[in-house]
């Protein structure tokens, strides 16, 4: 091919000399063929850090000693892809992002517990459990057949280990809150036995929640580890070995997750996964994520924008699945303000807006008007708020001027007596269609009762660093988005002893609301709680710290291929190992 | 020759301090605070404060510079906040996979760009020149962007779902996720359908800037004496164009080519995000969203060698291209 008598084409010879040309061709050719040669295994080996390894080797010994599992519904890959990265990796002591903590809890680690579908405490790694001591010695029990895919057996010195590390302030684990109400340190934990681990705590409402949502992660390869450089050791994304349904296989460069059925996975847990692997892919551009979607190149497009709903609907071979997500979206007022310090101009803003129209406008319909951070899921959920405080500009326009906001100079903007207009700025970040629809939207109808909104537009950084910084808070109202676990605990947001926090955004300081607050998380009795609850989300109807826009349904765009697919509130791959392909379907390896 | 090398490179070593220095600070000034991209809400303040040490963060600024300049003089990039690997890792991955797409887009936008200028220049003032104006000007003014949305629903899914052609191309990725179980003929068949969108995408519209570059001194040239001469002493029309005159009127396009060299290193940040290829524009670009000092900070680095290099190369190629042009 470099014979300089085919190449340059003959029309281009003279043009760069030869040697220049035999070298782009080089570089083209070897580019294009690089990690085309030798095997993969081998090759995905070299260069990897020590750890990895000896790691990975010890896994795929271990687990070629089971069979793999036959039967119509085994076998194929299904790829989902979405618009995150599971950047963070299998580590749950360092890493926050939402899908990787999917992808820990559902498929490569196991948690001790899990909720059900109707949201109740069903056991995972942990057979059974108890409270005691009045809510505060909490005894778990371990099964006793499950196995890191080293080999190694999971037991209750795995669990104390991850308790330690995550309550050492040196890991800095970045979801620290989740353990607030366990004692920390050695203190607070004992391995009764190889399978039974007893914790101390404070009485609290939550107290099983973290056993949910952190990850086992196994000791015997960790312990070595200085709890600071945990976030750096290559466990967590070079080669985690974990103990759930998938094996770990490849992280490529691209960011996407190769993971493969665990042969050994007890068959009192469901047994070993469906799917031969499983394949996460993150893709940032939703256009390109639709095209993969439609041209098959994905099985699952996780979290669609809604405007992409009607084109997956009207396309053969996919659907569209909607369920509750874990999250709102809201206009938060800085209190701080004059013009915002009183309740009633903070109702009147809300009852200005119509957010039911906003719900059709940027969502589509996919998402339920909210009053309050409390999820329509959840048990303290307050039926009889629903369609409260909705679109009223009557209403609006009578308390602004209750609150001394009248337009004296007829410029269609209300001032107060000292002439002062009110004028407030709503601040967003970029790339948001409906962040941006709602200050929008906000914008027009709220001109209508007299208030003037102005939007400012901030880089993400620079708009938190606005909103959370306690000594500047120059801001009027901010469009964020906030996500709520099972556990509802607005603390952070609503006490006042938050209000100079970072998450202090609004700045409301309210005794009532502390009592709330410092109350309802202790309390373990439902039924006694629920009056309170009630009480916190009429109270907070009444203040308006911020404007609840909406909860927005979770959308997943799936292939007809993908059979035995559970989602809802929990999440979008919370039954992934049932996940299965008819075999006349399956087409990729 | 030499000297003239040698002076260059040494002129190019302050330089590279004084981009890397100017980054360092500048990044550190602006706003948001790395450590609260990566906790949870409730985490207490000393918490905080150990996530920021942890990450190295928690040093006044001077020290931290002291202390990255001599990791960086050892060859250590650091570790990414964001995603938890050495840096060093991280470009070494997407850096190859940068070459291949810039690589066969220059490849593709060079030899297009500077066949369409010629043709255009030889035709000059005929329908031929005013279609292919129009071509390169539409492609020249077009964003990238919407350029690659518009190949992709043209060849992936137009092509495949309403046309049925067999041959359709990929929306996204390096390689489908069964890459590895092809044979190594279909690995490289799965390679290249994989490029093929993403590498247009780029080249189409460099191809329209270098194709007016080439148009414009070719014209230039091709009216001179020499070039009559040589027609007159009986050369071939094809050997006359190709040989004398473009090798006349390359000075521009080489020019383009030593501006655009840098390019190949850093990666086209929004071809790669449409097409989620994994380069370095794109882990710059999400490293900048995310305040991952360590890989914004050696990408800078990398990226002002190559500028610098890439200005000295171009310079380099203007004497092989004119003889007349001698450093010295």
């Amino acid at each position: 091919m470099t014979d300089e008598g085919n190449f340059p084409p003959r029309l281009f010879q003279g043009v760069l000399p030869a040697p220049l040309w035999a070298g782009v061709l080089a570089l083209l050719t070897g580019t294009l063929l690089t990690g085309c040669a030798g095997d993969p295994g081998e090759r995905a080996l070299r260069g990897m850090p020590e750890f990895c390894q000896e790691a990975l080797p010890r896994v795929a010994s271990h687990l070629s000693q089971f069979p793999e599992p036959t039967g119509e519904r085994f076998g194929g890959t299904a790829v989902a892809a979405g618009s995150g990265a599971l950047a963070g990796g299998m580590n749950a002591l360092v890493s926050t992002d939402y899908a990787g903590n999917q992808h820990q809890t559902f498929a490569h680690l196991m948690t001790l517990v899990r909720l059900d579908e109707e949201l109740e405490w069903a056991p995972y790694l942990a057979r059974s459990w108890s409270l005691g001591g009045d809510g505060t010695e909490m005894v778990f029990h371990l099964r006793d057949d499950v196995f890191w895919h080293d080999g190694t057996p999971t037991t209750a010195h795995d669990v104390a280990f991850t308790f330690l590390r995550a309550t050492d302030p040196e890991t800095g684990f970045p979801n620290a809150a989740f353990w607030a109400h366990y004692i920390p340190g050695p203190e607070g934990v004992e391995v009764v036995d190889d399978h039974t681990i007893r914790l101390r705590l404070r009485p609290h409402a939550d107290a099983m929640d973290p056993w949910r949502s952190t990850s086992i992660l196994p000791r015997h390869l960790l312990e070595g580890v200085p709890p600071g450089e945990l976030r750096e050791h290559p466990f967590g994304t070079r080669c985690p070995v974990g103990n759930g349904p998938f094996v770990f296989v490849d992280h490529a460069a691209d960011g996407s997750w190769t993971f493969r059925r665990n042969p050994a996975f007890p068959e009192a847990l469901g047994g070993p996964p469906y799917l031969d692997r499983y394949v996460y892919r993150p893709i940032p551009e939703q256009t390109t994520l639709l095209a993969e979607l439609l041209t098959g190149g994905v099985d699952v497009y996780v979290s669609p924008p809604p405007d992409q709903a009607s084109r997956i609907l009207e396309t053969e071979g996919i659907h569209l699945r909607d369920y509750p997500f874990r999250g709102y979206v809201f206009v938060g007022w800085n209190t701080r303000r004059p013009q915002l310090a009183d309740a009633r101009v903070r109702r009147a803003l809300t009852l200005g807006t119509n957010r039911e129209e906003v719900v059709q406008a940027v969502l589509q319909g996919y998402g339920e008007v909210a009053n309050s951070g409390v999820p329509p899921f959840h048990w303290a959920f307050h039926e009889g708020l629903r369609g409260a405080i909705s679109h009223d500009p009557a209403q609006a326009r009578d308390l602004l001027e209750e609150a001394g906001w009248v337009d004296r100079d007829g410029d269609g903007v209300r001032e107060n007596e000292s002439g002062e207009r009110l004028e407030l700025t709503i601040a967003y970040h970029p790339g948001s269609l409906q962040r941006e629809g709602i200050a929008q939207i906000m914008q027009s109808q709220l001109r209508e009762i007299g208030v003037e909104i102005r939007q400012e537009v901030l880089e993400w950084g620079t708009l938190i660093s606005r909103i959370t910084d306690p000594g500047s808070r120059n801001f009027d109202g901010v469009v964020m988005a906030w996500a709520t676990e099972f556990r509802v605990d607005d603390s952070d947001l609503f006490h006042s002893r938050g209000a100079d926090g970072p998450f202090g955004w609004a700045g409301i300081r309210n005794d009532r609301l502390d009592q709330l607050l410092d109350t309802l998380p202790l309390m373990t009795d439902r039924e006694e709680a629920l009056p309170l609850w009630h009480e916190y989300q009429e109270l907070l109807v009444e203040l308006q710290p911020f404007t609840y826009f909406y909860y927005p349904r979770r959308l997943a765009g799936v292939s007809d291929r993908i059979q035995g697919m559970v989602n809802d509130v929990r999440g979008d791959w919370v039954n992934l190992p049932e996940w299965w392909i008819p075999v006349d379907l399956r087409g990729r390896r | 020759m030499g000297a003239y090398l040698v002076r260059r490179l040494a002129w190019s070593i302050p330089l590279v301090l004084g981009v890397a220095t100017g980054v360092f600070f500048l990044l550190h000034l602006a706003p948001g605070d790395p450590a609260a991209y990566y906790t949870g809400p409730g985490v207490s303040a000393s918490a905080m404060e150990q996530v920021r040490r942890n990450m190295g963060l928690d040093q006044p600024l001077p020290v931290q510079y002291v202390r990255w300049m001599g990791s960086m003089a050892r060859g250590d990039f650091g570790v990414s906040l964001a995603r938890n690997q050495p840096v060093r890792d991280l470009v070494l991955q997407a850096l190859p996979n940068t070459l291949i797409l810039t690589l066969t887009a220059f490849a593709l936008a060079f030899l297009g760009g500077m066949l369409v200028g010629v043709v255009q220049a030889v035709r000059h003032n005929t329908l031929t020149d005013r279609l292919l104006s129009l071509g390169s000007l539409f492609f020249y003014s077009m964003p990238s962007f919407w350029l690659a949305l518009m190949l992709i629903l043209l060849f992936s899914l137009y092509a495949r779902n309403v046309w049925g052609w067999a041959l359709w191309f990929p929306a996204s990725g390096m390689v489908s996720v069964d890459h590895a179980f092809l044979s190594p003929w279909g690995q490289l068949q799965d390679r290249v359908r994989h490029l093929v969108l993403p590498a247009l995408s780029l080249a189409l519209v460099l191809a329209a800037g270098i194709a007016r570059y080439t148009r414009g001194s070719m014209l230039e040239v091709i009216r001179q004496d020499f070039i009559r001469t040589a027609r007159a002493k009986g050369l071939r029309r094809s050997r006359v164009i190709f040989h004398h005159a473009l090798r006349n009127a390359l000075l521009p396009v080489i020019t383009l080519f030593g501006l655009y060299l840098p390019f190949l290193f850093s990666g086209a940040v929004v071809i790669e995000t449409v097409f989620a290829w994994p380069g370095m524009g794109k882990l710059m670009v999400d490293a900048i969203f995310q305040r991952d000092y360590p890989v914004v900070l050696a990408g800078t680095l990398l990226f002002t060698l190559t500028v610098v290099v890439g200005n000295l190369l171009a310079d380099l190629l203007y004497a092989v291209a004119d003889p007349r042009i001698r450093h010295g």
